[in-house]
């Protein structure tokens, strides 16, 4: 798939080569952030273990860490980074809004109010510890048209308000607004369901169910699919709506598909791992300086690796290798994060571009 | 280069505006007009008058209240968005500010009608792109990025754009808006050429009047009760343009299309001379509030000529050397403006 991609760029650049380098790699990296993933965690395996492991049917103690837990926790990583990234690149391209990301402008919030629904009002017919099956979909589903609302609110607000930092103030606004909705219902849920929400808030790669991780992996990869079919129209919106429209994109139909395909994405994720910060905005201003082009078809291939090895690395770094305690991973990615966020707005009052 | 003239774009009773909730806000009366392939076209009018919307709905964004527009004979209507981007380019006042994107990205953004699914840049695709960086003289900037280029520049990489999507219409919204005089001549003279050598029909509006005098092929001067198309020498003597500016303080000139103040006139002076100097002298006088005799009176100037440079003021009373234009202006001011 990747050389394919790399196919597709100007025949006359030299760019060309660096840009298969720099992916050759950003591959190996994730490679390498996957395996050690598996290889480090709270309990200190030899690596031959490890590998025995894997291999070979052991029936250790070892085989289930690494199998049942290491192993599926790594591929939610890869999956979660992967998908929050995504969904954050094409927000920033559809707002034209170098600050849009999953988790600023409320989509998670909606996301988690979607999942609220479920576990507060329906728990009693399904409670979650017994969320399988249709469940799961059930779950995901509200996470979507939750994700969805929220981003169809903030696409409105924005033909409205053209200011960056005004739309940023009012997705803050937004979020703290349904997070009161949430909390009106937390008071009024029963012990049970309260603990099973505020445990989801918490957010964490590591207590998806294999069912869980089939629905998070078919998601999204279908996600992924879609955002492939958008890069055409990403790279026509990036001039505007109305140049987008002048060089021959139905901008109605482009904004559709780039909304599923983002609520797919970022819902997917909030349902399962609960809200992660700061990924979503992050990764994709990475990936421009990296690649130093505006170009989706470079630009989704390469956040899709970048965005894997950061919430690999997180996961890496949050289970503090050797040591017996775990750190919640939404608190390494917002370390990461953060500092990304706080350049692009100082970068920004510079040059006072949308990116 | 002209081909055979053929009608590539009509008007016909267009009623262009916006609807906000039910009411229709109709900017205009109906419009009627028309376009041939090759020409220049300059949309002159106020401030506000509609020409971006007009301009917006002939590129269809926008959609007309009432009326009909024609390319090459077929309904716009009856176009997809994507049949009408291979027909009509458009480049508005907006800026594009796209960081990491290179004139090369932006020009191949024109190619977005003609590319597959995912937007491949074939081989022909590229030497369009290249082709149209020739024409605007962009084929330096191409690995620069688009953040990084003066106005003019990225004018001209805009227009680029237009002629990598081979449309053979172009809808430009004051194109030399933001320019200096250098840019303003070098996009004029760009226009001109694509629409002499490339026969494309360009239609643009500008406020610039003695360019769009000089250098269109037909104007298309919006009123506030109807459009008027001409070439700019019939509207110059139908007098079309006299009411478009119905200011007290601005005077249009219909000799050559330009614009003075209007003031009144502190009295005449005779120049006695000839050449370049006299050009400069006169205007220099007309700009200090006098305007310049026929006949020979006092108070007159003499111009100097060859190696000597000094002007002389007479007057009844008394004779003045001065060395430069501007010297001869302090004393008009000074000792002439009374006694007349």
């Amino acid at each position: 798939m990747k050389t394919d991609i790399l196919k597709d760029l100007p025949v006359d650049f030299k760019s060309v080569r660096n840009t298969r380098l720099i992916f050759s790699c950003l591959l190996l990296v994730v490679a390498i952030f996957l395996i050690l993933d598996v290889f480090l965690g709270s309990v200190n395996i030899k690596a031959s273990e490890v590998i025995r492991a894997i291999f070979n049917n052991t029936n250790s103690n070892f085989e289930t860490i690494i199998l049942k837990f290491r192993l599926p926790k790594a591929i939610t990583a890869l999956t979660v980074g992967v998908a929050l990234s995504l969904s954050g690149l094409q927000m920033q391209t559809v707002f034209r809004n170098p600050m849009a990301g999953p988790y600023v402008l409320g989509i998670s919030s909606g996301a988690s109010l979607g999942v609220a629904f479920v576990i507060l009002g329906f728990s009693s017919s399904i409670a979650p510890d017994s969320l399988k099956g249709l469940g799961n979909w059930i779950l995901v589903a509200a996470s979507w048209i939750g994700a969805g609302a929220v981003m169809l609110l903030i696409m409105i607000i924005s033909s409205k308000v053209k200011d960056i930092m005004t739309i940023l103030i009012l997705g803050i606004m937004l979020a703290s607004g349904i997070s009161a909705i949430v909390t009106i219902m937390q008071y009024f849920s029963n012990e049970t369901m309260l603990k099973a929400y505020v445990i989801w808030t918490m957010g964490s790669l590591g207590n998806l169910t294999s069912s869980q991780l089939n629905v998070l992996l078919i998601s999204v990869s279908a996600g992924v699919i879609l955002s492939l079919f958008s890069s055409k129209m990403l790279n026509a919106l990036l001039l505007g709506e109305n140049y987008a429209s002048s060089i021959g994109l139905n901008v109605r139909f482009a904004r559709v598909v780039i909304f599923i395909c983002t609520s797919i994405l970022a819902g997917s994720v909030t349902a399962f791992c609960g809200p992660i910060g700061f990924i979503g905005i992050a990764v994709p201003h990475i990936v421009r300086i990296l690649f130093k082009t505006s170009d989706h078809k470079v630009l989704i291939p390469g956040t899709i690796l970048m965005g894997g090895s950061v919430m690999l690395i997180s996961d890496i770094i949050s289970q503090l290798p050797g040591s017996e305690s775990v750190l919640p991973v939404n608190a390494v990615t917002s370390l990461i994060g953060i500092p990304v966020v706080i350049w692009v707005i100082l970068r920004n009052r510079k040059y006072s571009g949308p990116f | 280069m002209k081909m055979n003239t053929k009608e590539i774009l009509s008007l016909d009773s267009l009623k262009i505006g916006y609807v906000s909730g039910k009411n229709e806000n109709v900017l205009l009366p109906p419009l009627t007009a028309s376009a041939n392939n090759g020409e220049l076209i300059a949309v002159i009018g106020r401030n506000g008058i509609g020409k971006s919307t007009l301009l917006r709905t002939l590129t269809g964004l926008q959609q007309p209240l009432g009326g009909e527009i024609f390319y090459n004979g077929k309904n716009i209507r009856d176009y997809s968005r994507m049949e009408l981007a291979q027909r009509v380019g458009y480049i508005s006042t907006e800026i594009v500010k796209v960081s990491n994107m290179r004139v090369y990205d932006l020009v191949a953004l024109g190619r977005f009608p003609y590319t597959n699914w995912i937007g491949k840049i074939e081989m022909n695709d590229n030497e369009v792109i290249l082709d149209a960086l020739k024409k605007t003289s962009m084929e330096p900037f191409i690995r620069k990025f688009v953040s990084e280029l003066s106005d003019g520049e990225r004018q001209k990489s805009m227009i680029a754009r237009i002629l990598a999507q081979d449309t053979s219409i172009m809808i430009m919204d004051e194109p030399t808006a933001f320019l200096d005089i250098a840019g303003k001549y070098e996009i004029f003279h760009l226009m001109h050429m694509l629409s002499n050598q490339s026969d494309k029909t360009i239609i643009f509006s500008t406020h610039d009047l003695q360019m769009a005098i000089s250098q269109s092929d037909k104007i298309w001067l919006i009123l506030d009760n109807r459009l008027i198309e001409g070439a700019p020498e019939d509207l110059m003597i139908a007098g079309a343009f006299d009411n478009l500016f119905d200011s007290a303080t601005v005077l249009f000139n219909s000799e050559d299309g330009t614009f003075s103040f209007r003031s009144d006139t502190k009295g005449s002076i005779y120049i006695e001379g000839e050449g370049n100097r006299r050009h400069w002298t006169e205007k220099a006088v007309n700009r200090a509030g006098f305007t310049v005799s026929k006949g020979k009176t006092i108070p007159y100037v003499i111009i100097p000529s060859g190696n000597n440079n000094c002007w002389q003021l007479s007057c009844q009373s008394y004779v003045r050397d001065c060395s430069s234009l501007y010297e001869l202006i302090s004393c008009l001011n000074r000792e002439v403006i009374r006694p007349i």
